[in-house]
């Protein structure tokens, strides 16, 4: 790949990470809906683990396995990407769900207790 | 107004983080001079005494294994939160909020998915030390084929016994085994047993065993959330 | 030695996966094994602190990997001091609630009993831990189990204030991620001490950003203005015993990994000044604000994250007697803010609303309670004899060391607001006609002699404070040598 477009790809990959959690926060402070706002915070989680693969990313590198491949053909693990903010990543999801599904559970109640899903008429989520 | 504040934070927020990690760059070596990066000594060791083939498993499992006993512990939690948050006094067992129609074909072909979805849940995490995959992906692939028969079939329902015990021994085997270390004057999540040979399916000690624990636990706590989900009955007043 | 850290954490999380199987064979097990697993932990914690005191912190290693390869747990004076009193109380909380409301069924029961282990487990491995995505993976569990709590009741506004808990929680843990990341990507070690060792190579405007989201998301968590608007709702809403759980163990916890990241990890100028001037913002703020409120547990909430404020305000002197200071107040908060929401939720136990005016004339009918309410209230607005006393001499000695003469002027205003909403309280009790509607309810014994054991320690420390006092300076003087710790760390293979 030449490497103009390397240098673009560069700030596109960070960029898109970030806007996306952007349009997270966004959902999540502005919306009125709660589901829309759970849909927000998840958002937020999908952008913070690109970013976090990001991270990780050599150019031209290979995946971290030492496949009987890659030991035939390679031999130093410098053409590896790095595997620490994958595995990290990995965590980063798992939390993310829970946090996510309890969110969900406690929009399950507060549609059944009030009958509504805008935040405006649940009057003690206002602040 | 609000919108207007919220998008100004929002662009000084953006602006500072995409500036921070544009100063890290990107697909280039980032680390500081002078620096030996944690992660050359996890690949060098990760063939060699670990003989694993994919380094994210051995460091999921077992040079950060602690992290990943905190996170099936964050999964146990929230299926117990989710228990007591949508916990009712009379709950009729088997009663489903949300009825579906699904024609014929449907639920012949679920019926014909299911098994091949659970086999391929299965070999994800018994390879994880040696593919892409492992416990966490695997018990997810699980999961979705008890979500695909819950869809498919109205009257079709999971034991909450069975999940239960299943997700208990899941996790008292990954602590245990955690504990096992100790044997020998080691320490916890001490690699015990023999180490075998490279991209063999009997390599790397503890790890496969730990990652078969956590797909079996992964899988049974998510089946347990779509199902205490599904099965909740709004109520005017709950 | 009788045992090493990291059963601290393997042990509850054991018996969690344990409990829902036990519960099949005998439900009452449900609430006697975290009750078990609590004494033993506390037993333990004690024998090893008395180790550390006289052998110094014990290192210990996970997977067979030193640092900075693997995860480590520090078991040090400090977290040691931290870790006996979050399972001592965590005890007592066990005890309070054993067949409180809810918990008298048995699916409820089952699911407190976990989430209050979990809480307490995940607040000792933030204390415990030597590492900083292992910290972001106890903070997650605290959190998830804190969530869990505040919504246990139902029928009141506990899901409204869980849902606030949630967002907050959510922004704090991503901004707690991205600040990991930076530092990752920049040293390529996430080994508390390793980072310790090597941030002087850092870029310092990278230092600095990921300093701001870490106290941003940490702060979040101990109550710092203006990141605290979930604490008051989530106090007032959770059960009783859980609110004094937040104040005396999630929240410091949470103040711990402040000061970890702040005295140990960077190395920036200036940090102290900024822990001082948000500790002023809070302390100020909330303490008006509880002045003002009508609800019994919301007031308590303030004046909780009032005294964080303190706590901040003496780290942020930057001395050793500042952090003496800041130690012991956060030993006189958890102890007695934990009295003050243990009697407090028996003085307002059936009203659903648990208004202050609720609390008239209760001294006629649950005599002992309002006692120790009234005991609990002078401690903490810092009356001579009590415990709360010498804390608040210790932080007008630190500032006064220090020549804050400013924060020793605060410090004395804020008692005076303190004394005058807390003998409002006391004053109704005492002295008020009961209100008609209000049916009080006698404390269990289980939860009596709780109540009492909390007293007893408030006039122990009162009285003779040099029981504290000796271990609250190793503490302190092991949180300001910062080489040591390094190389003790980094010494074990």
């Amino acid at each position: 790949m030449d490497s103009t477009l390397f240098s673009y790809l560069d700030y596109a990959v960070y960029g898109t990470a970030v806007i996306v959690m952007l349009i997270g926060f966004y959902g999540a402070m502005v919306k009125k809906s709660l589901l829309k706002i759970v849909i927000g915070l998840s958002v937020i989680d999908s952008g913070l683990n690109l970013l976090i693969v990001a991270i990780g990313y050599y150019k031209g590198g290979t995946a971290p396995i030492f496949s009987q491949g890659f030991l035939e053909n390679f031999k130093s693990v410098s053409k590896m990407t790095d595997p620490v903010p994958q595995a990290l990543v990995l965590t980063a999801i798992v939390i993310g769900f829970g946090v996510t599904a309890v969110a969900l559970a406690l929009v399950i109640r507060l549609y059944r207790h009030h009958g509504t899903l805008n935040i405006d008429e649940i009057k003690n989520l206002k602040w | 107004m609000k919108k207007v504040l919220v998008i100004l934070l929002l662009a000084v927020l953006g602006y500072y983080t995409a500036v921070t990690f544009f100063d890290i760059g990107f697909g280039q070596p980032h680390f500081v001079a002078g620096v030996k990066p944690v992660k050359d000594i996890y690949l060098a060791k990760t063939v060699k005494p670990l003989t694993v083939s994919n380094a994210v498993t051995s460091i999921v499992v077992n040079f950060r294994g602690f992290d990943t006993l905190g996170e099936v512990t964050v999964l146990f939690l929230a299926v117990t939160v989710l228990g007591s948050v949508l916990y009712k006094k009379r709950h009729a067992v088997g009663e489903r909020s949300v009825l579906f129609n699904a024609s014929s074909i449907v639920t012949a072909g679920s019926k014909l998915l299911f098994p091949a979805i659970i086999l391929l849940g299965a070999y994800v995490f018994i390879h994880g030390h040696l593919s892409p995959g492992g416990g966490f992906q695997g018990g997810v692939i699980i999961a979705t084929g008890f979500l695909l028969m819950l869809l498919a079939y109205e009257n079709y329902s999971v034991s909450h016994t069975a999940l239960s015990i299943v997700e208990s021994l899941a996790g008292i085997t990954f602590a245990g085994v955690g504990l096992l270390g100790f044997m020998h004057g080691g320490t916890f999540l001490q690699n015990f047993l023999p180490a075998g040979v490279l991209n063999n399916l009997f390599s790397g000690g503890i790890i496969p065993i730990i990652y078969i624990a956590v797909g079996f636990k992964v899988a049974a706590e998510l089946t347990g959330v779509i199902y205490t989900v599904l099965n909740e009955k709004g109520e005017s007043n709950g | 030695m009788v045992g090493t850290p990291v059963l601290f954490i393997a042990i509850p999380l054991m018996a969690a996966f344990l409990i829902p199987l036990l519960g099949m064979i005998w439900k009452e097990l449900v609430r006697i094994v975290p009750g078990l697993v609590l004494t033993y932990l506390l037993i333990l914690s004690i024998n090893l602190l008395d180790h550390v005191l006289a052998h110094g912190p014990i290192v210990e290693v996970i997977a067979g990997w030193g640092p900075p390869i693997g995860i480590n747990l520090v078991f040090s004076a400090l977290s040691g001091f931290l870790v006996v009193l979050m399972e001592f109380l965590g005890l007592l909380v066990w005890a309070y609630s054993y067949r409180f409301k809810r918990n008298v069924d048995y699916e409820p029961a089952l699911k407190y009993f976990l989430m209050l282990m979990m809480l307490i487990t995940g607040s000792v491995g933030i204390v415990l831990t030597g590492d900083i995505f292992n910290m972001f993976v106890f903070i997650e569990i605290t959190s998830i189990s804190a969530y869990g709590l505040t919504a246990f009741y139902k029928g009141r506004n506990s899901a409204e204030a869980s849902f606030k808990y949630v967002m907050m929680g959510s922004v704090a843990s991503t901004f707690l991620l991205l600040a990991i990341m930076i530092i990752y990507a920049q040293l390529g070690t996430l080994n508390m001490a390793d980072i310790a060792n090597k941030i002087h190579l850092m870029n310092p405007t990278l230092k600095i950003v990921s300093y701001i989201f870490f106290v941003t998301a940490l702060g979040i968590e101990a109550e710092i203005f203006p990141l605290n608007g979930w604490a008051p709702d989530a106090y007032a809403e959770a059960p009783g015993p859980v609110g004094a759980a937040f104040a005396g163990i999630v929240v410091k916890a949470a103040v711990y990994a402040i000061i970890r990241y702040t005295y140990t990890i960077f190395d920036l100028s200036g940090t102290f000044n900024f822990l001082i001037i948000i500790g002023m913002i809070t302390l100020i703020i909330a303490e008006t604000a509880a002045i003002r409120q009508e609800k019994l547990k919301r007031m308590l909430a303030y004046s909780s994250i009032g005294q964080m404020g303190l706590v901040m305000v003496a780290f942020g002197f930057g001395t050793e007697e500042g952090v003496f200071a800041a130690l012991f107040l956060m030993l006189n908060h958890a102890i007695i803010k934990s009295l003050l929401f243990f009697s407090g939720s028996y003085l307002t136990y059936n009203s659903t609303d648990k208004k202050i005016s609720e609390v008239n004339g209760m001294s006629k009918f649950l005599p002992i309670t309002s006692l120790l309410f009234a005991l609990g209230a002078f401690a903490i607005v810092g009356l001579p004899p009590f415990a709360g006393f010498w804390s608040k001499l210790a932080v007008m000695t630190a500032a006064a060391d220090s020549n804050m003469i400013l924060i020793m002027a605060l410090v004395l205003i804020v008692s005076v607001v303190e004394l005058v909403y807390y003998l409002r309280v006391v004053n109704r009790v005492y002295f008020y006609k009961k209100e008609a509607d209000v049916k009080p309810k006698r404390p269990t014994v289980n939860a009596l002699i709780v109540m009492i054991t909390l007293g007893a320690i408030i006039l122990l420390v009162g009285f003779y404070p040099d029981a504290v006092t000796g271990l609250l300076h190793k503490a302190s003087a092991g949180l300001m040598d910062k080489t040591q710790y390094i190389h003790n760390v980094l010494s074990v293979r």
